[in-house]
């Protein structure tokens, strides 16, 4: 009976090894953090792989949050992806310092590939004067109404400055309806708003030294205000703020029981598919209102681009780089664009033959039309000084400490990173 | 004799797996507690103690201590206390014969259920908004009490540790039980003609008849309370703000959250050094038990 | 010996109410999640108590087809390899321990079972590196051989003790009759070891059911997930449509809940046989 057992056991381990027995083509492994839109690329990856009879892509998709921390542990093995997703800033660039990002500029300058690509949607590749990556999705970040909301509470336009928005928020409370929602269980969320209140308090070239880890200092008094001005927003949010996600708290907004939401406008579709018939046909969109005594230039837009990488370790960087260059390429944005709602960094991507609503046209124009981009806070963050920002915010929020204290705690974060780099 | 040679290659695999998949590791993880190490990277920098130095300054470490502590304060007095108390109701007369068993199958339940799935459960139940507490709240008229119970850092670890309750009393209760019904009835008769009450009875006889299981499980709940993370991970992932880490969780988040594997090797070894020393008792403890 | 009945009838009304509003505290969550499971995302808004009128069982389907299949199947591949591998080289190992004579003998127990004391958790980031360099970090490997060799110190502790009080006449009268240890060990003394093997079996299959650090750092491919790590996976994945992930809650628990009431008297005894020694 033992012996069985043996043998049956052996005959596992055998099989188990025979399922990565080495294949004759090139493979190349490919990672990204959309498991809800599985079909889509896998359909891209089909139509890849036809083109390129001798590429076999393994796919593999980790959602948002544990991808966060695997893309770490996976950089550290052999088994790094050929080709994976990342944010553009400090998320990437600590990549790219430990060699574990491609430099691609040699390849995009051949055959005129960089051309092709919208200069604000690659440009946030560009780490030390080379092209790091390519933008699959183009994103940026507005607040979303209630048209009909509005309407009752008596707000006649969409507010244009800070204490406009402040105003219109009063009047929907009076007429009892949740002005903002706001799901902040992964504090990615406050991240949006911080983000878009710092660029718009202190100077770009304070907000670019204080960004980077072997510089920041974050000592600008505007800092300060910016969460000032956020905890003038904090009694205008539903109830339990940290308790719910984002998408919790969106449903919200979709069902006409919030008045307005802070969303990406790579959220469109899916308004267009969740919301009730009242939202649907009664929504618009503001950008973030101004904050006139702000040193920031008000016309910037919160919202970078996300995109694509190949490993700085791969064994096949020809074939990698072709994968990267299809997935960012132009059919693949037209099948973006049908089947997704999203637009992504080519040119003129979109024709009129494309199924796209007038509503992601609307949203992704204000993108497109931006001055400047600004990008997410947290990924432009060290690890460290998001950690400490982060905490602190969730504590603002629920209103256990103040602005004062969380810019202590973010200075002594980043007079710790900043030792690492000397 | 010759036999012996046969027996050593019986035992080498089972050794071989345990040198190199158990104690290799731990003591790889003393090493690696020295240096300021990430995973993604290959340059190591030996800090010395530096790192335990940073873990014995850090207010978080000492959150994630007292509340491991508090766990297994809470899982003794419920899981122990209460699962004696109720496995002493249901050995008693007061209960039927077909009763017992369809209590004991029932409060077992829960410890079979995997403990993620346990966890988003409870996530649902403590929703702040759909969720199953705060719905009994609003039917009771409480509605003040209300709160995001896993958000609120006054409620957050006390509703990770009430799932626990719920989960594992049952379990050790069943544990309780076995070993009461293998106390001798005659010494229950034998009280009983000398007019003792339930109460008497349970606490000269029954008591004193499972002492050696009462310390297991005392033991088994103290270790698990140490051994923490999943509990906390799917539930609260260790917030809001910190407030709900345990060691586990705090080890995990510096490791891969932080990329300081060096620091999150150390904490690895306070973690044994915890559980190896109530390891230790556990053992001695039961030694002394089984040979008086 | 009228006080007597009434004082017991009293004592038995009151510890059967508390008895039976426990068996309620335990089951009605897993009703509440049963019933809402069976809700479209809106209705469950609305109202989370009252019995849906339209049960959805698509959802359950959907819970199904999106991973829990998935996820069942390698939770019982990896619990099965990982038993069967924990049994056979933890049952010749501590029948080789308990036959052997030698000056080794005890410090190759204590050294087995030192294991027992050691914690998992301690070992995690090691073991990350060297399943890396192994080169079975992300394969079913990465978890069964780790898994087998935390739970060996336990079995070869359990079935030493029971290898030892087994009763030798019946071994010697089998090697008199030319039998080798291999043939003795297999044909006799397992089968007589059933109980404490099913003991072993049950508390392994608890462990892999709901063993998570190891198999959420070791693996990244969702395809080799077991259920732990693969329901915490569905959380994300099912963002927006809980009431599948509530059906993929109940599909993750009742298989077991199903199988311990018709086998609740030997688990029982299996894991009291197991937990009484630690």
């Amino acid at each position: 009976m033992t012996k069985r057992l043996l043998v049956l056991l052996v005959l596992c381990l055998v099989a188990v090894s025979f399922v990565y027995a080495a294949d004759e083509k090139v493979e190349i492994k490919f990672l990204h953090r959309w498991t809800q839109y599985m079909d889509y690329f896998e359909e891209v990856v089909k139509e890849f792989e036809e083109a390129n009879p001798n590429i076999d892509v393994q796919m593999q998709a980790i959602s948002n949050d544990p991808f966060k921390e695997k893309i770490k542990i996976v950089l550290g093995t052999d088994e790094a992806p050929d080709v994976f997703f990342t944010w553009p800033g400090e998320f990437t660039n600590r990549f790219i310092r430990a060699g574990k990002v491609l430099d691609i500029t040699p390849y995009l300058e051949e055959d005129g590939w960089l051309e092709t690509y919208i200069p604000s949607q690659i440009e946030p590749f560009i780490y030390e004067g080379a092209y790091y990556g390519a933008p699959f999705r183009l994103d940026g970040k507005a607040f979303y109404y209630n048209k009909v909301l509005f309407e009752e509470a008596g707000i006649e336009k969409a507010p244009e400055t800070f204490d406009e928005f402040i105003e219109a928020c009063q009047k929907l409370e009076a007429i009892g309806v949740t002005p903002i929602a706001f799901g902040n269980i992964r504090p990615w969320a406050v991240s949006h708003f911080i983000g878009t209140l710092n660029q718009k308090m202190v100077t770009d070239e304070t907000r670019f030294t204080d960004l980077d880890p072997a510089k920041g200092t974050w000592t600008d008094p505007g800092y300060v205000t910016a969460l000032e001005k956020y905890v003038e927003m904090i009694p205008y949010f539903n109830d339990f703020s940290n308790a719910l996600s984002h998408d919790e708290a969106r449903a919200t907004f979709f069902n006409g029981d919030a008045a307005m939401m802070y969303l990406e406008i790579v959220e469109t579709p899916d308004l267009e598919e969740f919301a009730s018939d009242e939202v649907k046909e009664n929504w618009g969109a503001f950008v973030f209102p101004a904050i006139p005594e702000g040193k920031g230039d008000q016309d910037y837009l919160t919202g970078y681009p996300e995109g694509f990488v190949v490993s700085g370790t791969t064994n096949h960087p020809e074939e990698a780089v072709e994968f990267l260059k299809f997935l960012t390429g132009k059919e693949a944005g037209k099948l973006e664009v049908n089947m997704l709602g999203w637009i992504n960094g080519i040119k003129n991507v979109v024709g009129p033959e494309d199924n796209v609503s007038q509503g992601v046209l609307d949203t992704v124009a204000l993108v497109l039309n931006a001055e400047e981009m600004v990008n997410w806070l947290d990924s432009s963050l060290h690890a460290k000084v998001w950690d400490a920002y982060s905490t602190q915010l969730q504590m603002l929020t629920d209103g256990f400490t103040t602005p004062e204290k969380v810019m202590e705690a973010v200075r002594k974060a980043a007079d710790e990173v900043r030792k690492e780099f000397e | 004799m010759r036999k012996n040679k046969i027996y050593f290659i019986y035992i080498i695999p089972a050794l071989v797996f345990i040198i190199v998949f158990v104690y290799v590791p731990i003591v790889q993880n003393f090493y690696f507690s020295m240096f300021k190490m990430n995973s993604y990277t290959d340059e190591w920098t030996f800090v010395g103690l530096n790192h335990y130095l940073n873990i014995v300054k850090d207010p978080i470490f000492y959150t994630a201590l007292k509340n491991n502590t508090l766990y297994a304060v809470f899982s003794i007095i419920f899981q122990v206390g209460f699962g004696l108390f109720l496995a002493i109701l249901i050995d008693s007369k007061f209960v039927g014969k077909r009763l017992k068993v369809v209590f004991r199958n029932i409060y077992f339940l829960p410890s079979l259920i995997s403990i993620t799935a346990v966890a988003l459960m409870f996530y649902f139940i403590y929703n702040p908004n759909i969720g199953m507490l705060n719905g009994f709240l609003d039917l009771l008229g409480l509605s003040e009490w209300k709160t995001a119970w896993l958000a609120n850092p006054n409620t957050a670890i006390y509703s990770v540790i009430a799932m626990s309750q719920w989960q594992y009393t049952g379990y050790i209760m069943v544990l309780l039980l076995v070993a009461i019904q293998k106390i001798p009835r005659d010494l229950y008769e034998a009280a009983e003609i000398d007019g003792a009450t339930e109460f008497q009875k349970a606490f000269y006889i029954t008591i004193p008849g499972i002492k050696g299981m009462l310390v297991a499980t005392s033991i088994i709940t103290v270790i698990g309370s140490f051994k923490l993370f999943t509990e906390i991970y799917v539930t609260t992932g260790g917030g809001p703000y910190n407030t709900t880490q345990v060691l586990g969780t705090y080890m995990y988040r510096s490791a891969f959250l932080f990329d300081e594997m060096g620091y999150g090797s150390a904490v690895a070894v306070i973690i044994f050094i915890i559980t190896f020393v109530t390891s230790l008792i556990q053992i001695k403890l039961s030694k002394k038990r089984n040979k008086g | 010996m009228q006080k007597k009945s009434m004082k017991f009838y009293i004592n038995k009304t009151w510890i059967n109410v508390l008895l039976w509003i426990l068996v309620a505290i335990v089951i009605y969550p897993l009703f509440w999640i049963f019933i809402n499971s069976l809700k479209t995302n809106t209705d469950l808004f609305v109202n989370t108590f009252n019995i849906p009128t339209d049960p959805l069982f698509s959802n359950y389907v959907d819970a199904w087809n999106m991973g829990l299949s998935g996820y069942f199947l390698n939770s019982i591949i990896v619990g099965v390899i990982s038993i069967l591998a924990t049994i056979t080289i933890g049952a010749f190992c501590a029948y080789g321990l308990s036959r052997l004579q030698s000056k080794w003998k005890m410090m190759i127990y204590y050294l087995i079972i030192g294991g027992l004391l050691l914690s998992p958790q301690s070992a995690l980031i090691s073991l990350y590196r060297i399943l890396e360099s192994l080169n079975i970090y992300n394969t079913y490997l990465a978890m069964i051989l780790p898994y087998i060799a935390f739970r060996l110190p336990f079995a070869i502790f359990l079935m030493h003790t029971y290898f030892m009080d087994f009763p030798k006449e019946l071994e010697d009268s089998a090697l008199i009759d030319g039998c080798n240890t291999f043939t003795t060990f297999t044909k006799i003394v397992l089968p007589i070891s059933k109980p404490i093997l099913s003991a072993i079996s049950i508390m392994t299959a608890i462990f892999v059911w709901n063993e998570f650090l190891f198999a959420m750092v070791f693996l990244e491919d969702s395809g080799l997930y077991t259920i732990p790590i693969g329901l915490y996976n569905f959380k994300d994945a099912l963002a927006t449509n809980w009431t599948a992930l509530l059906a993929g809650i109940i599909i993750a628990t009742i298989p077991i809940i199903v199988l311990f009431l018709f086998m609740s008297k030997s688990f029982i005894r299996g894991l009291t046989e197991g937990s009484v020694k630690g």
